[in-house]
């Protein structure tokens, strides 16, 4: 009987079951494919960092070490497993060439390496530790996009190489990490030498990797050699899962949004229901009917809609699953527990089947407020609407009476437009959010939020390539003086970044990178607080401030010049350079150990900017010149395009949902109403008239779920999208809003789309007879 | 007396193929202006459908129907839907009203479509009706607060309020009391006098007998037509409708309804 009852009940609504089901598929298609990508991004990283055993601590080293002492601190201290030092030899991007092209312009820090002997493998594709041969390179598997294929002819500082295939390095595999690793034989490793300047790695493999805190302290204790950043596991991790990480975050979102459109359908396709078979219920109540006998007639329909619709959802996951996942493959290689992936996929659309199953039986429940004489005698609720008194015909002076009866019938029946309501919100959510999170990171002043200042050209001077004591200052006022001339820059700036100790909280010592110079010219975004303008003031960027617990007004004792000094921190910013843990601060000092040097310019005519980059490249061949947006593009491009094409299919998503949603709820609509419509057609109003209801109707309710929307996107989705973007290690958020985009587009769009789906879904209004319904 | 409807051999079956079934077999009729006129007949004999023909809310298989010498099937949606708010009434069995309107706004419907700039004049209008009819208290009640009988005195203010030609009623009483019936009659009567013609659809053979034509139906055709005279009498004795009244029930007995 449940098998004729649920096929007679799809057959009379049509669009509503396919509109239920689609909504249910796609919840159940999108949870198990995030659950499928988790399964493979967490798996390919355990792989990849596994297979290469990747070092728990590096300390990155500019300039002469000390090995035996090194080696000593090793082996003295028990959390050690294994230590190494691994050279990576920096070479001058334009003495790279593939295919006779150089890698000028390239913002990443390129060098060599040799593979390593006992941790730290880089790998070929299929995971196996590399032994290049003579005259052969590995090139790291994010430049596979930039065209260079094995075979290809490479020529190095002079050299010839071919490209003998592509690496994976657990390190620097991610395009946010800013060095990149090529491999060579040991003895092409030492004939490249000359060209190029070393910077250590100093690696470590501990015992245990939750002591790995307590080793970073001891290391910085002992006071070995840290003229570098330092790195750790867990940041080795999270830069290679950022960017499919943020694609996997886009994909969970949009499914949670889905599945709640697909709950709110349920809810008004059951309601409705509900509504029509009052009377029906009524008698089923009346005759005594269990209400679990009758909640199972009406479950069994949306069970066998909820199991078709995850079912499909699950198959299509398992065909789109390569698509997402390819990237991921090349990347970072197959992941272990692949085949798990499928199963926890399975569980992912169960759940969603189990999810709308108890959702419908909730919904049901209301079975229990239906008072059988009611029904059998009304045939429907005698609740009656709220909201609506005031609001007369009788006191009318101005609006139209369609426009009037439309707005009217909205907020006389608030429940069934609340759904309807909350599903244009979501619309609007899903379009307006991703669109300005790419907005956001698209902008210029984004970069302000990583701790870098918003400029036109940012020079990087690294200690390594001057000797002397002293050598990186003078190389730095050098170009100082030549931009103070150069009339074409409109403003720079030179920051120093020098090395003292702190004492913490807990009177330990610790070293701090601290950038000196006027922060005000090309300001950072500050989280908390603002930049230091006085000489006790310091800003620390998030990590530090973490790592220190401090806050803003705390007090922070630096060590110079031997002398105890108390800085009060003014401010804190997001830092996403050298390894994040740096501070600002505008005392100027001449002892301490310096290690980098940046200066920022900006231009008076900023379209100049490619030409001066080139200009500045020629003028300072030592100094890595880089324009700030193409620095952006290099790092964030990928990101950001990943962003925009998450944003534009959420938009067509929203568009879509919007006008099926509208065209669904219009059809019940009428439905429903075919008496009142009896009764305007039989007072002498048109079809058109009531079309023109209809569509106030709708109107009225999107315009109501535009402004809550727009309101919603910019305070909840700005919090939404700004834990996305901690992901990159930017603290506070604020969206930066496209006006045209989120006030005119998105509206005009939107009703459109409501317009045309309300049209057609009010089609056959005018088809209603009136002596269908109003004769006895 | 001009014609203003004039009804030749109207066909409209309902059902299909072997099931198919004339309800409306070939009837012809006339309604003249300013005509007080009862259809009767048997349940299913198709008094009700042929109101609707007449009234070209519902349409028909062939024949042909005019409406002060327009033909209704040649009209289009929206000639017709204008026609039929500013020269017909209609009043139903069951108050057909706007759940969520109260009674005043339910019987300005109508003249606010084409009239709402002139809200101040057409309210005024509302309520002068709704006076006549007893219901001026009610203006601001639901359609749940008030009495059967007092919904199709709100249906007959609604009918009345662009001035129609002619107000058709489908079984009004069909619902009440013989008290509140009674009433009602009594304002069609009046309705009528001052000059609307008024097409009733009754089974109820007091509810005919004070009108002065009665149609009656079997199988869909017309089969019997009695003329009474307009003046009913000593209305407070009731003598001359309990008369009329007694001799339509005979002719309905007869006609076998």
């Amino acid at each position: 009987m449940y098998y004729r009852m649920i096929r007679n009940d799809m057959a009379r609504s049509k669009v509503v079951t396919l509109t239920t089901m689609l909504f249910i598929t796609a919840a159940a298609m999108l949870v198990s494919l995030a659950a499928i990508l988790i399964i493979h991004l967490t798996g390919a990283i355990d792989t990849l960092m596994t297979q290469s055993k990747t070092p728990d601590f590096l300390q990155m080293h500019s300039g002469s070490v000390n090995e035996e002492r090194l080696e000593a601190f090793a082996e003295e201290n028990a959390a050690v497993e294994a230590y190494q030092l691994a050279e990576f030899l920096n070479v001058e991007n334009n003495q790279i060439l593939f295919n006779g092209r150089p890698l000028q312009g390239n913002v990443q820090d390129n060098g060599f390496s040799i593979q390593n002997e006992t941790f730290d493998y880089l790998l070929d594709l299929d995971g196996k530790r590399i032994n290049p041969l003579d005259g052969e390179v590995y090139v790291p598997i994010s430049y596979r996009k930039e065209g260079i294929e094995a075979g290809d002819a490479a020529l190095i500082c002079g050299k010839e190489f071919t490209v003998a295939g592509f690496l994976r390095d657990s390190q620097m595999n991610s395009l946010l990490a800013s060095s990149k690793r090529f491999l060579v034989r040991p003895n092409d490793y030492e004939e490249l030498k000359p060209f190029g300047t070393i910077e250590y790695l100093i690696e470590f493999k501990l015992k245990n990797r939750e002591a790995l805190s307590l080793f970073e302290a001891a290391y910085a204790e002992a006071g070995l050699e840290a003229n570098g950043p330092t790195l750790t596991y867990p940041l080795f991790v999270t830069l290679n899962a950022v960017s499919d990480g943020l694609m996997i975050a886009v994909i969970l979102l949009i499914s949670v949004l889905t599945v709640a459109i697909a709950f709110l359908c349920i809810r008004l396709t059951l309601l409705a229901k509900i509504e029509d078979d009052y009377r029906e219920i009524g008698v089923m109540k009346a005759i005594g009917l269990r209400l679990s006998d009758m909640k199972k007639i009406y479950l069994s329909n949306y069970a066998v809609l909820a199991a078709m619709g995850s079912g499909l959802g699950y198959v299509l996951s398992l065909v789109f699953q390569d698509r997402l996942i390819e990237n991921i493959r090349k990347t970072l290689g197959e992941s272990q527990y692949g085949y798990a992936a499928p199963m926890l996929g399975a569980v992912g659309a169960l759940l969603i089947f189990l999810a709308v199953t108890v959702y419908v039986n909730g919904v049901l429940n209301r079975f229990r407020k239906i008072s059988p004489s009611e029904a059998i005698r009304f045939g429907n609720t005698q609740a009656k609407g709220k909201g609506s008194k005031g609001f007369r015909l009788s006191r009318n002076r101005r609006v139209n009476i369609n426009v009037l009866l439309g707005v009217k019938d909205v907020l006389s029946r608030m429940g069934l437009y609340t759904t309807m309501l909350v599903i244009f919100i979501l619309a609007v959510f899903i379009m307006l959010v991703p669109r300005n999170l790419y907005n956001t990171v698209a902008s210029p002043a984004f970069t302000s939020y990583m701790g870098i200042g918003q400029c036109s050209i940012r020079m990087d001077l690294q200690k390594s390539g001057y000797g002397s004591e002293g050598g990186l200052g003078e190389r730095a006022e050098a170009i100082a003086k030549t931009m103070e001339s150069d009339d074409e820059i409109d403003r720079y700036v030179v920051l120093t970044t020098k090395v003292f100790e702190v004492i913490t909280d807990t009177d330990n010592k610790e070293r701090l990178k601290i950038e000196l110079g006027d922060h005000s010219v090309f300001s950072v975004n500050y989280t908390q607080g603002r930049g230091p303008k006085t000489d006790d003031e310091l800003a620390i960027s998030v990590l530090n401030a973490d790592e220190l617990s401090k806050r803003t007004g705390d007090s922070l004792a630096v060590i110079i010049d031997g002398k105890e000094k108390h800085f009060t921190i003014c401010g804190i910013y997001s830092d996403i350079t050298n390894g994040g843990k740096t501070a600002k601060a505008v005392f100027s000092n001449s002892s301490a150990e310096e290690i980098w040097c940046v200066i920022y310019a900006s231009l008076s005519d900023e379209r100049n900017a490619d030409r001066k980059v080139s200009e500045y490249r020629a003028l300072f061949a030592d100094v890595k010149v880089t324009g700030v947006d193409e620095f952006v593009s290099e790092t964030f491009g990928a990101t950001i395009a990943a962003v925009e094409k998450a944003s534009v299919v959420a938009a067509g998503v929203a568009i879509l949902v919007t006008g099926l949603v509208t065209l669904l709820f219009m059809q019940m609509l009428v439905a429903k109403d075919r008496y009142s419509i009896a009764v305007m057609k039989a007072t002498g109003f048109h079809n058109s008239d009531i079309r023109h209801q209809y569509l106030a109707r709708v109107i009225f309710v999107l315009a109501a779920g535009v402004l809550l929307g727009v309101f919603l996107a910019n305070t909840l989705g700005e919090m939404l999208a700004g834990s996305v973007i901690s992901s990159f290690g930017a603290a506070s958020f604020q969206f930066i809003v496209d006006p045209i985009f989120s006030y005119l587009f998105c509206p005009l769009v939107l009703f459109g789309t409501v317009i045309l789906a309300a049209s057609a879904g009010t089609a056959r209004a005018g088809s209603i007879r009136i002596s269908d319904h109003i004769k006895e | 007396m001009k014609q203003i409807i004039i009804a030749k051999n109207i066909i409209k079956a309902y059902g299909e193929g072997q099931e198919k079934r004339n309800v409306l077999d070939g009837v012809s009729i006339t309604v003249g202006q300013g005509e007080f006129l009862a259809v009767m007949g048997p349940s299913g004999c198709g008094k009700s459908t042929l109101l609707f023909a007449l009234s070209g809310m519902d349409g028909i298989d062939s024949g042909s129907v005019t409406f002060e010498g327009q033909e209704l099937s040649g009209l289009k949606e929206k000639e017709f839907a204008d026609l039929l708010r500013r020269k017909m009434g209609f009043v139903f069995q069951q108050p057909a009203m706007l759940k969520n309107l109260n009674l005043l706004d339910n019987i300005l419907l109508p003249a606010f479509r084409d009239n709402g700039k002139n809200a101040a004049g057409i309210k005024e209008k509302a309520r002068a009706l709704m006076k006549k009819t007893g219901i001026e208290e009610l203006e601001e009640r639901g359609m749940t607060q008030v009495s059967g009988g007092q919904l199709q005195r709100a249906g007959i203010c609604r009918a009345l309020m662009n001035d129609p030609v002619v107000i058709f009623g489908d079984e009004p009483t069909g619902a009440l009391n013989s008290k509140s019936s009674q009433e009602i009659m009594d304002l069609f009567t009046q309705i009528n006098r001052e000059g609307t013609a008024v097409l009733l659809v009754t089974h109820d053979a007091k509810v005919a007998a004070q009108t002065e034509r009665v149609l009656f139906m079997r199988d869909g055709k017309i089969v019997r037509e009695m003329r009474l005279s307009k003046d009913l009498g000593n209305k407070i004795t009731g003598d001359n409708v309990a008369e009329r009244t007694r001799k339509i029930t005979q002719t309905m007995a007869e006609i076998g309804g």
